[in-house]
């Protein structure tokens, strides 16, 4: 009796907790309903806070918090920045969860993120039918948005260039530039890598370069076994991977056995304090924005408000999409004489140019599909005291 | 030929860690019965303390001590680290649970398992710790160290392997040459049996944890010192420790250390020479394959239990 | 048969029932009065009419709340206590540790994902699939058992681990096995079917919206397994299962099959399992490796241990319990309301037995205005940190929030606190009592400023805080029965 006592109570409490701490869940149908823009507007980020990728979650995250708290008065917008947590171990329920979240939260007009591809994937239709545009800043995958059938929706933007541009350009480097013979790729077996190294492969294999591919398990830490299989005359070894420090280590362990290969780091490389062994390369979808002079004033009070913390790479994307989605809720605010819709900022989207683009030039949609227009990848090789170098 | 002495120098590196690591398990399970699921946990906090004690003196850069005494204070930290930790495991999670069906003390290590991990990445986040081995000396660490043909076997292998090595011995006369280890063997034999000889089955116990944590923690650190380290590690690490004490039969030392090296062999070598995709699926198969028609491992015990 | 009919004279059971068995009842110990007659009442009421009144129950909740997202956790947490339940009968029946589970549901789901997509272009209809799936789950079940012939209890576990580690690196691997892609990999399995009949869709979302109707059918598929499984085990079997977990020497001197009978428990398991997996697979219209892992093991085994492995009705209220809190504990102030309630709940729950446990919740808050006024008084910034959601406005009052948290803070009192509760556990009497005051305060401190801080992890901490809990207080959790191990 003391126990089924003891499990009403606890059930009991639960639901009183559950249901006083909700807000009011009255939609209708969401998507047509009008939003005053005067009132609250919720913007999320989602992206891995916690777990393997928490990094990147920090770096948008703050960010984002950023654009948020410096462009939306001058818009004449009241916006409320939260986070939601995708760790990347979880696979992607967490994101098809947070779908259903703000799909039922009414002040949600646009969503930033989901920051991993496997997140889109799952996610994307979920927005899509509730027409909320779900923006980008890092999700890379070519078959988000190209090829058929492709993974995302119309409603996916990416502020960023997919790998389908990613991986040729390092490929042309490699075999313009650099004069590869034989290029060793590797992949993690999860998807940004292995997307990654068969767009690289491809386009070597047509320009005539041996290929040799490894396969690792996403939890591996100890690459000997893979550094043997290197073949001594390999000159570059392709590591997409998303963990800097394991770039580094490979690098290393190159050396101790004594093999000539550089490491050529994709995007997730991109980490001048984990990942600094010279004469490696690593390839990036900005130039380090330090070097723009249109962003002097930005970083500058974006480090005023976050001290001791490092530009760092994948956080100038996230304040641009922020940008974009801000001024997406503007238009389509003055448009709708201050009431707006998700439907109406899902189609202002594309009609957003801005021209002082955070990543340098300006910010201009392609008409194909939702990426940027003309979005180039760069690469950089890793000098002698660390630091990154622009060389192509 | 160079990629097979290459594969063995890896082979030695892998397997000497996964030795210490299924040599706790071993001294745990052949003391208590029981499989300590925490143990890989308590190696990726061994690994994360060398990070920091290798922070307090000053990090890769700048030492504020030689660079043998910087490693062997990484080292002995660990050990002490976890060898507390691993006492306060066993007296608060496991020893209310000596008397309990068989399942509750592995449900509560599943519990301290998750707790441990889930813990470290609150406090310390999930990002991988590098330990950066390569700036310290100028890389001699790397460089140095002695050449057979082609391959180049770097001083921090040789350092790492002979560590292993060093202590497993230390394990080996402790355990057969002394007082405490005799208890401890009595205890493994038949626990009833060994309190009625008037051993103090808790001191046994404590002192078992102690050094299986104690060489979980230096493997942490030995392992950490060429690899990132991440709070995540503790269950794949934990799953082949496992393998490798049953491999080479649980219950026995000798049988840890072999099963340790055959298991680095087995995946180095699978990784080597048929697929690195694979060599995972290989590495379970040769284990289920011991389970199910070996189970008392090469060197164990078959073990009878009385009715 | 709690009749005061006189000794030797009585009716008998029915035909076909064991007297012992039927006479369970009597060997109960009766609370007198009000409360007994009601307890007596409550327990007469038969198991079939406590699930009509839950399944109505949990029928209307669509009415309660038009949200997505809770109705999005109502169907999760019906999932979770369909796989409570299937658990419940490898763990809690046929007392095998089984790690493995959740590579069943897996199986389940990847099953369902390559009948019935784009993938390879089959469509089966789902009312082929379904039982198909049903069946090559409990099969694979039966093949997972077959090493438990051979091996006790952990080694049984440490195999069932390996082949969640197994399934794992399959399903990750599968998109490169010979030259074919079969699994997706890493990627997945998108564009899954959702469930049909004949040409009628039973659609996933509405504008995005979580479609109540597959809540429904979670519902439906939870009452029939519930029922089956009951059957099952108030069968033969069931008994076989109670004497084989009990005592598996006996049962099998006595010549029960024993390892028949672990081999059917695990094929159950896994049936209920792969169901499950199917009607997930549908409802997310996408698989990827990484959902059937570790974690999810562990949040399905504390459901199972809460509730009391062995009790149907108690791995539901498991299940219940652990699924929304999971939910909600994701946001901060949530959380915080949670932790409160829980904290001052459970003391009064505890008074009960000690009036003195009240005593310690007034000299806690005493103790905390007394030390936030003290601090507040040294250094303003020290307890200048603004929280949102849930009580904060109060216990902004109480708990000592800094501003800006050193980074030493972090650390030092988690760590710190684990020790004094570790103390706690140590002494006892009239130091325990006073040694709870800055305890528990101790504990609001780092609930509020080091765990909502990332509620993620801190989430499954509470899990396993509640699985070591569970395990050295009261093993047979909520509503499971004490058991004692013949060894």
């Amino acid at each position: 009796m003391k126990k089924a006592i003891g499990l009403a109570l606890a059930v009991l409490a639960m639901s009183v907790v559950a249901t006083s701490a909700q807000g009011s869940n009255r939609i209708t149908a969401a998507s047509a309903a009008g939003v005053n823009c005067k009132s609250t507007i919720t913007l999320p980020l989602v992206t891995p806070v916690t777990g393997g990728a928490g990094f990147l979650g920090a770096e948008q995250g703050s960010w984002a918090k950023y654009a948020v708290q410096t462009l939306a008065k001058p818009l004449g917008l009241k916006v409320k920045f939260v986070l939601g947590d995708t760790p990347v171990e979880q696979g992607p329920a967490p994101a098809q969860a947070l779908a259903q979240k703000y799909v039922a939260d009414k002040s949600v007009l646009v969503v930033l993120g989901p920051s991993t591809s496997g997140a889109v994937a799952a996610s994307s239709s979920t927005y899509y039918a509730a027409k909320i545009a779900h923006i980008s800043p890092s999700a890379t995958r070519t078959s988000l948005t190209q090829g058929s059938p492709k993974e995302a929706t119309p409603a996916f933007f990416r502020v960023v260039p997919g790998d389908y541009i990613q991986g040729p350009s390092d490929a042309n480097y490699m075999q313009n530039v650099l004069h590869v013979k034989r290029v060793v790729l590797m992949d993690f077996q999860e998807p940004y890598s292995v997307g990654l190294s068969d767009a690289v492969e491809a386009v070597l294999k047509k320009g005539g370069v041996a290929t040799t591919r490894l396969s690792a398990p996403n939890t591996t830490t100890d690459y000997s076994a893979y550094v043997t299989k290197v073949p001594s005359d390999a000159d570059i070894v392709f590591f997409p991977t998303q963990k800097p420090g394991d770039a580094q280590t490979f690098a290393q362990q190159l050396i101790e056995q004594g093999k000539k290969a550089k490491v050529f780091g994709g995007d997730g490389s991109n980490d001048p304090s984990a990942f600094k062994q010279p004469g490696s390369y690593v390839s990036n979808f900005a130039p380090d924005i330090t070097g723009i002079a249109a962003d002097k004033a930005l970083i500058a009070g974006w480090k005023k408000a976050n001290p001791g913390k490092a530009v760092g790479s994948f956080g100038p994307p996230s304040y641009g999409a922020a940008q974009v989605a801000l001024n997406a809720i503007a238009l389509s605010c003055k448009a709708g004489h201050g009431t707006t819709t998700r439907q109406a900022v899902l189609q202002t989207i594309k009609k957003v140019k801005i021209k002082n683009w955070i990543l340098g030039g300006s910010l201009r949609w392609s008409t194909k599909s939702n990426d940027p227009l003309n979005a180039k990848f760069y690469i950089f090789q890793i000098q002698a005291n660390g630091s990154y170098k622009l060389v192509g | 030929m160079d990629t097979f002495l290459q594969l063995t120098v890896d082979a030695l590196t892998l397997g000497s860690v996964y030795a210490l690591i299924a040599l706790g398990y071993t001294l745990v399970y052949g003391v208590l019965k029981l499989l300590n699921f925490a143990h890989g946990d308590v190696f990726m906090v061994g690994s994360f303390i060398g990070f920091g004690v290798l922070q307090l003196l000053g990090g890769t850069s700048k030492p504020v001590v030689p660079v043998w005494l910087l490693l062997v204070l990484m080292v002995l930290a660990a050990m002490v680290g976890c060898a507390v930790l691993g006492v306060v495991i066993e007296r608060f999670a496991y020893r209310p649970l000596r008397d309990a069906p068989r399942i509750a003390p592995l449900i509560s290590a599943l519990g301290v398992s998750f707790f441990l991990a889930n813990s470290m990445q609150l406090l310390f986040g999930a990002t991988p710790r590098n330990y950066n081995i390569f700036d310290l000396a100028n890389a001699s660490l790397y460089t140095n160290g002695f050449n057979i043909g082609n391959v180049h076997v770097a001083l921090l292998r040789i350092i790492t392997v002979v560590s292993a090595f060093v202590l497993m011995v230390l394990l080996w006369l402790l355990v057969n040459r002394t007082r405490t280890g005799k208890a401890m063997r009595a205890t493994s034999y038949d626990r009833e049996a060994a309190a009625m000889m008037g051993i103090d089955i808790d001191k046994v116990i404590v002192f078992t944890f102690v050094l299986g944590s104690a060489l979980a923690g230096a493997g942490g650190v030995l392992q950490s010192l060429r690899v990132p380290t991440t709070v995540a590690i503790g269950f794949v690490v934990g799953l082949k420790g496992f393998t490798a004490a049953v491999i080479g039969g649980i219950g026995s030392i000798p049988g840890a250390m072999a099963g340790g090296l055959i298991l680095g062999f087995a995946e180095s070598f699978s990784q080597g020479y048929i697929s690195t995709k694979w060599s995972d699926l290989i590495v379970f198969s040769i284990l289920i394959a011991f389970m199910i028609f070996r189970p008392q491992g090469l060197l164990g015990r078959a073990d009878i239990r009385k009715v | 048969m709690t009749d005061s009919t006189p000794h030797g004279m009585h009716e008998g059971p029915a035909v076909g029932q064991d007297e012992w068995v039927a006479r369970h009842a009597e060997r109960r110990i009766m609370p007198s009065g009000p409360l007994g007659t009601i307890e007596d009442r409550i327990r007469r009421v038969p198991w079939w009419a406590w699930l009509i009144l839950f399944l109505a129950a949990a029928s209307t909740l669509p009415a309660f709340s038009s949200s997505g997202y809770v109705r999005y956790v109502a169907f999760s947490t019906v999932l979770y206590m369909l796989l409570a339940l299937g658990l419940n009968v490898v763990v809690g029946w046929g007392g095998l540790l089984d790690l493995g589970f959740v590579a069943f549901y897996g199986i389940g789901a990847y099953a369902y994902a390559i009948l019935d997509s784009d993938k390879f272009g089959i469509h089966l209809p789902t009312l082929v699939s379904l039982p198909l799936i049903v069946v090559v789950g409990a099969i694979v079940g039966f093949l997972l058992g077959l090493p438990s012939r051979r091996l006790t209890g952990d080694y049984l576990a440490i195999v069932t681990l390996f082949f969640l580690q197994l399934f794992q690196t399959i399903t990750t691997n599968g998109d490169d096995a010979f030259g074919h892609n079969v699994t997706g990999g890493p990627n997945g399995i998108l564009r899954i079917d959702p469930f049909h009949l004949g040409k009628h869709d039973l659609v996933v979302q509405h504008q995005g919206i979580f479609a109540v109707s597959y809540f429904y059918v979670a519902l439906a598929f939870f009452a029939v397994v519930f029922v089956a499984l009951r059957f099952v085990n108030q069968s033969r079997t069931g008994r076989a299962w109670r004497s084989q977990r009990e005592d598996p020497l006996a049962a099998e001197a006595m010549g029960m099959p024993v390892n028949w009978l672990k081999l059917m428990s695990f094929s159950f398991g896994a049936a209920v399992a792969a169901l499950t997996g199917t009607l997930f697979a549908a409802q997310a219209a996408s698989v990827f490796p990484l959902t059937f892992y570790f974690v999810l093991l562990i949040i399905v085994y504390t459901m199972v241990i809460l509730g009391g492995s062995g009790s149907q009705a108690g791995v539901v209220a498991g299940a219940l319990i652990v699924s929304p809190l999971l939910e909600l504990l994701r946001d901060p102030g949530k959380s915080r309301v949670i932790f409160f309630v829980g904290l001052v709940g459970g003391l009064l729950l505890m008074s009960r037995r000690s009036r003195a446990l009240g005593m310690v919740a007034i000299a806690t808050l005493a103790f905390g205005f007394a030390v936030h006024e003290t601090l507040g008084a040294i250094d303003k910034s020290w307890i200048a940190g603004e929280h949102q959601g849930g009580f904060a406005g109060v216990t902004d009052h109480w708990v000592v929030a800094p501003a800006h948290l050193a980074r030493w803070i972090a650390p030092t009192s988690y760590i710190g606190l684990i020790a004094v509760v570790l103390l706690v556990t140590l002494v006892r009497g009239r130091t325990r009592l006073v040694l709870l005051v800055p305890t528990l305060y101790l504990a609001a401190f780092v609930w509020e400023n080091v765990m909502l801080a990332k509620p993620e992890p801190a989430r499954y901490i509470v899990l396993g805080v509640i699985l070591i809990a569970l395990m050295i207080l009261r093993p047979n959790g909520l509503l499971g029965e004490r058991r004692v191990e013949i060894v």
